[in-house]
């Protein structure tokens, strides 16, 4: 039963989503994702040289995947389950040879563990215990599948299904086994679920077209090349296409791009670069380690009754002045627009300037599904764009009661690589642009320029350090550590793991490569008497050790500030030295601390 | 804009007499121009916060209040507020107290009570700027004898003028008749000035030319215009903070360095602070959480007995503030770290950027050596095209990036420009499909319409002179949301209890597309109009009835029994004599489906419950039908398959009806 102040009681269930993850799954749901494993005992193999086995690099990408979700979707739900297995073990056992190692649910610490454990070779052997190799129906694995989603009670709104094998004739040509197979397929896609084929190297090449190509759900559009990619021999390969797929793109927003009156294409906005960051706490009671719920409640200090929404005002205070505005004035002030993109013009490129950032870009594709005819429309604009190399500028606002910012649309082609692997798509991204409030005015000192022998030096030295940037080159220390720290807590290791730092600079190999170039680009430019790692004070231009003169005051004088109560003037170290000079002793070094042990002293 | 730390003080000198309210049919009149120059200027500094002291004298007003005024002189001159910050208070009373009035003032009388006012007020305070801003329309009797003296004393005492007019400055005689062609929007000019007017202008280009500074007459404004750069808030200022710090390569090269945020995303000052709706007193309202377990009685916990944990996935792990801290990554504080160098355009994407500001680095201020070394670095980096990548953190407890610094020469300074760039996190590998899809793809008359549309649309042309000319500039355009806040704040200041007005008209105009565009790209828009159809989808939210699922089911069938026999149509077929072993077979079959709580797996199991029936009928033993079915019906609730019931049950009626 709900009394009065509760509901006016705003509520805020502390296990809020981690703001590094976007999209509201309230309304549209929760992700998924099946990998279905093939565990015949091909897929244990091992390469030549020692490669790691199919399987063995399955479980390696799972093992990302997981801990991936947990870092920035760790609402997601992920399942493992295998197929082909010696052992059964599934919700109703009513499947033979599929073993479901891990039932659709959120990712965590155990279940990383778990992964870890069928890795290399011992993993194999586990693996080899526990689950076996034995006959194969993909059919009923598929089945079974479908029941994992069904016992879902979450509602979800994105469902694949990842098939990772070796064999592409799983069932040795039983036509009834593999025409069950299509069936069970085909109900899994009619209820939504993509079904993707990983599939890896077998000697004598992978032929999709023998039986798997009418598993797979059919690429997204016609032009997609997805069935003629090349089986994966490289983890890279497989995690790259792993990857690509397995996080589902969530619009930010879908609104209109208005070029002119009428003339609307719909568009989804996507975040391509959101800063993960380290998650929230969650509030726990002490006694069962549960999450305990917050509720904030205003009321009135004097009464101590509840305050109704319409009992509270929003102020600011200015010239002397506390301007009072309703709580919908507020909202009412920030708007301007409804939500949605107005094209102003066009600009060439390079008028777009390099340090106009002001906060990540956001990327846009059409949505044919809000406005049929947008795809064309988006398509024409962006090639054109692009051939005339030109940016869209618009006003953009992004949501409800939001002011206006004015944004570049930049054309991106879409590019594929040797694999046909998508590497960026097609679509405009969207750079936000300052307004004259973001600048600040600098006041830059002045200095002569370097000469060319000086600059020439510096060439050597940036050529000697040169190396390729990758933007996926770097991970997070910050985050990595609070993960690992909470891998370890959760699974009660002894310390966690240790990271690498990858934004930590390799001064031995900088060093060594840079060898004698240092010292002659030294010899260049400072002066010998010269030290930059010394403190600032002690270099000033004039080199010597002069201290600023020291502000001494007389007697008089200080008897002077205490008459007139100015000693709140005089700065803290001109205080001490007074301190000293008149042979008070402070505890403190407070300012209000040294003027009142002043007073107290010239005073007596 | 002065510089920081300085004080200013300015005198706003109104002329609110007789002749000031003068104004042709349809125009406003000198003294509202003049009442919205001084509104907007004290606005401006009431919700910038500046330190800048200001004084209000008018003139021309009916009673008589100054310190000089004695014997009949210096009359009609009031001094209406002292040398003070500026607040709400002078807001409210220019608004209801500054009107015109009857009289007539010697603006020259007015500026000497102005002088008087900067001088006993000012005395023995230290000022960098002393101003005086007259506001009139110059059609008063003078006496001009006064004028030697009075501009000797400005001179002497340093006090800057400016003036504001109704109508522009000729400079130089020739010019009445261009300034008839240029103004339509200055009222007075058109109608030729009056007798006193001409006279008072020279007076004013005298002084102006007399005092010591350049270009004298640039400070003579027109009403208007003064309102077109006044209507602007000043940006929001803020204080550059000079980070100092090292650039190091390696472990033996290092340059002083000094790091300013020079572009960075800036949010309002103040935040809204909740106060009581009756007494607006902040202090009367106060904010409580209390915490609870997720229990029926939502049970109390008390503050002390909460502790932090943080989610892993599906688990939740307790940590502990104090293991948190111990346990966390540190690092040795602040750095500008080189991780090594890498050519610009594997860095320039710029859709990459991430963080919320752009830094310039300079070399340590005073430190000639650190000039010359670092712009070494800035020089290679630019002749090769490179950039440095860098560790950079700000301090011990912020968290340190990784980044990408430019090198950036400008005609008078050199410096590097340093930008985030993403962590390996914090990217999101979206694929799309293609846009190379014969559905899509534009023909070419549609794409030649997008490339007129571009031609019309060009925001940056080149003049006659062949220079560049950009129509618009978002970095020019102050942000529209501290605009009208402040707007706001100002409406509610001087008239409370009034609804909020509109946004002001320049301020739309600055953010819509510029006419000319609007009018050059009228016609392509059209024709792109015509070339590319575009039609809502109508959103089809309805639930449906449960009638029409099964008729789309039903078609849908018919097309799946065509395509693919399921495993039923064996059993259902097969050579299996008895109906209790197919009875069997089918309820397994049926059970097995209905654990797929989907429409899709609920039409299949109809369909065996159909076939069961016919099997049933067909053999006259209805016995296990019957009782399978009670027994079904009795485990639906349970079983949650209430939509599966309706189902079968609408479909039997479909069916055999």
């Amino acid at each position: 039963k709900a009394s009065l102040g509760d509901f006016f009681t705003s509520m805020t269930t502390e296990s809020t989503r981690s703001p590094s993850s976007i999209g509201d799954y309230k309304i549209t749901g929760r992700d998924s994702l099946v990998f279905l494993v093939d565990a015949s005992k091909e897929m244990f193999i091992k390469g030549e040289d020692g490669e790691p086995s199919n399987f063995d690099m399955t479980m390696q990408v799972v093992r990302t995947v997981y801990t991936s979700k947990i870092i920035s979707s760790d609402k997601d739900l992920v399942a493992l389950v295998f197929y082909g297995t010696e052992e059964s073990k599934n919700p109703r056992n009513s499947f033979k040879h599929v073993y479901v190692y891990h039932d659709l649910s959120e990712p965590g610490a155990k279940r990383v563990q778990e992964v870890d454990a069928l890795r290399g070779e011992k993993g194999a052997k586990l693996a080899a215990e526990t689950i076996g190799s034995g006959e194969t129906s993909l059919g009923d694995a598929l089945w079974c599948c479908a029941n994992l989603y069904s016992d879902i009670k979450l509602r979800l709104s994105h469902k694949r299904l990842m098939i990772f094998t070796c064999r592409d004739e799983p069932h040795g040509g039983d036509s009834v086994k593999d025409r069950q197979a299509r069936t069970k397929a085909s109900d899994l896609k009619e209820t939504g679920v993509v079904i993707d084929l990983m599939h890896l190297m077998k000697p004598g090449g992978f032929d999709i077209s023998l039986f798997f190509c009418d598993i797979v759900s059919p690429p997204e559009d016609e032009s997609e090349l997805g069935l003629q990619l090349q089986p994966s021999d490289k983890l890279e390969d497989l995690l790259k296409r792993v990857r690509a797929k397995e996080l589902k793109k969530r619009a930010l927003a879908r609104l209109n791009l208005c070029l002119g009156e009428g003339i609307n294409v719909a568009v989804g906005i996507y975040a391509t670069a959101v800063a993960a960051r380290k998650p929230g706490s969650i509030k726990l009671y002490r006694e069962t380690n549960e999450p305990v719920r917050s509720k904030t409640r205003t009321f009135h200090t004097q009464t101590g009754s509840l305050l109704l929404p319409s009992e509270i005002k929003k102020a600011q205070y200015y010239g002397g002045k506390e301007i009072v505005m309703e709580r919908d004035e507020v909202d009412a002030i920030k708007k301007f627009d409804d939500p949605g993109l107005f094209l102003i013009g066009f600009k060439p490129m390079e008028k777009l300037k390099l340090h106009h950032h002001i906060r990540p870009a956001v990327f846009l594709y059409p949505e044919e599904d809000e406005v049929k005819g947008s795809s064309c429309l988006f398509s024409a604009l962006l090639k054109k764009c692009s051939e005339r190399n030109v940016f869209a500028l618009c006003r953009f606002i992004s949501r409800r009661n939001y002011p206006p910012r004015f944004v570049a649309l930049l054309p991106q082609n879409e590019e594929l690589d040797e694999g046909k692997v998508q590497i960026t798509p097609p679509g405009f991204n969207v750079i936000y642009l300052p307004f004259a409030d973001d600048f600040r005015t600098l006041d830059p000192p002045q200095f002569p320029s370097a000469s060319q022998t000086q600059v020439d030096k510096m060439k050597e030295i940036v050529s000697k350090l040169r190396f390729k940037y990758r933007s996926e080159g770097f991970e997070n220390p910050v985050i990595q550590q609070h993960f690992r720290n909470l891998e370890a807590l959760a699974l009660d290791m002894m310390a966690p793991e240790e990271i690498e730092d990858l934004i930590m600079p390799k001064v031995d190999q900088i060093d060594q490569r840079l060898g004698p170039l240092v010292q002659e680009f030294k010899d260049l430019v400072y002066p010998a008497y010269y030290n930059p790692e010394s403190k600032p004070a002690a270099k000033r231009k004039t080199g010597g050790a002069e201290k600023k003169p020291k502000v001494e005051l007389t007697e008089d004088e200080l008897k002077a500030h205490v008459q007139n109560n100015t000693l709140v003037k005089l700065t803290v170290p001109v205080l001490k030295d007074a301190c000293k000079q008149f042979g008070v002793r402070t505890t403190g070094t407070k300012k209000q601390e040294l003027i009142d042990a002043l007073i107290a002293r010239l005073r007596s | 804009m002065r510089k920081h730390g300085l004080k200013t003080a300015v005198v706003l000198c109104m002329d609110v007499g007789l002749t000031m309210s003068n104004s042709a049919p349809g125009e406003e009149s000198s003294f509202e121009l003049a009442k919205k120059v001084i509104q907007k200027f004290v606005q401006r500094q009431v919700f910038s916060e500046t330190k800048i002291e200001l004084a209000l004298v008018l003139f021309g007003t009916d009673s008589t209040d100054n310190p000089l005024s004695q014997d009949g002189q210096y009359q009609n001159i009031r001094v209406h507020r002292h040398l003070r910050i500026p607040d709400c208070e002078l807001l409210i009373e220019i608004e209801n107290q500054v009107q015109p009035e009857s009289k007539e003032g010697d603006w020259l009388d007015a500026l000497v009570v102005c002088m008087d006012l900067l001088h006993t007020e000012t005395k023995g305070k230290k000022y960098d700027c002393l101003n005086i801003a007259l506001l009139t329309d110059l059609n008063t009797q003078t006496n001009e004898e006064s004028l030697e003296v009075i501009i000797n004393n400005l001179t002497q005492s340093g006090i800057t003028m400016q003036f504001f007019l109704p109508f522009p400055v000729e400079e130089d005689k020739e010019g009445q008749g261009d300034s008839e062609r240029r103004d339509p929007g200055h009222p007075g000019t058109g109608k030729g000035l009056s007798r006193e007017q001409k006279k008072n202008m020279e007076l004013v280009k005298e002084m102006m030319l007399s005092l010591d500074v350049e270009d004298g007459l640039d400070e003579i404004h027109t009403f208007r215009n003064a309102i077109e750069e006044l209507c602007m808030f000043k940006r929001v200022e803020r204080r550059p903070v000079a980070w100092p710090c090292q650039l190091t390569i390696g472990s033996s090269l290092s340059i002083r360095i000094v790091g300013y945020k020079a572009v960075t995303d800036e949010k309002p000052k103040k935040m809204w602070i909740t106060v009581d709706a009756q007494s607006h007193q902040k202090d009367d309202v106060k904010r409580e959480t209390v915490y609870c377990l997720d229990d029926d009685n939502e049970t109390e916990v008390q503050k002390d007995d909460i502790i932090q944990g943080f989610r892993y996935g599906s688990d939740i792990v307790p940590f502990s503030k104090v293991d948190q801290e111990q346990m966390k990554y540190k690092h040795d504080g602040k750095c500008f770290a080189v991780l090594g160098f890498t050519k610009q355009s594997a860095v320039i994407h710029r859709h990459q950027f991430m963080g919320s500001q752009i830094l310039k680095i300079f070399a340590a201020r005073d430190d000639e050596h650190a000039g010359v070394a670092l712009s070494a670095l800035i020089r290679a980096l630019n002749e090769l095209q490179m950039v440095a990548i860098v560790r950079y953190a700000y301090n011990r407890t912020s968290n340190p990036q990784v980044g990408a610094a430019f090198p950036c020469i400008k005609q008078d300074s050199e410096c590097l420009m340093y930008v985030q760039l993403p962590f390996m996190e914090d990217l999101r590998h979206f694929t799309f499909p293609s846009l190379e899809n014969k559905k899509f793809t534009p023909s070419d008359a549609q794409l030649s319409a997008v490339d007129s549309l571009i031609d019309s649309m060009m925001l940056v042309e080149e003049d006659e002179n062949g220079e560049q000319r950009d129509l618009f500039k978002p970095h020019r355009i102050p942000n529209p949301a501290f605009q009208r806040h402040f707007q706001c704040l100002h409406h509610r200041a001087v008239s409370p209890g009034t609804p909020l007005p509109p946004i002001e008209p320049w301020l739309k105009a600055a953010l819509d597309r510029p006419e000319v565009i609007t009018e050059r790209c009228q016609d392509p828009l059209d024709v792109l109009k015509r070339k590319f159809p575009l039609t809502e989808v109508e959103k089809k939210k309805k639930l449906k009835t449960s009638a029409q699922i099964f008729e789309e089911s039903e078609a849908k069938k018919v097309k799946e029994d065509e395509a693919e026999e399921y495993n039923l149509a064996n059993i259902a077929e097969g050579s299996v004599t008895s109906v209790r072993i197919r009875g069997r077979q089918l309820t397994h079959r049926i059970e097995q489906l209905l654990s797929n709580k989907n429409t899709q797996y609920y039409m299949k199991s109809i369909t065996c419950i159909q076939a069961f029936r016919e099997q049933s009928v067909k053999l006259a033993n209805a016995e296990h039908y019957n009782s399978y079915l009670q027994s079904l019906k009795g485990s639906i609730p349970n079983r949650g398959l209430e939509v599966f019931w309706e189902l079968l049950v609408q479909g039997m009626i479909c069916l055999f009806t």
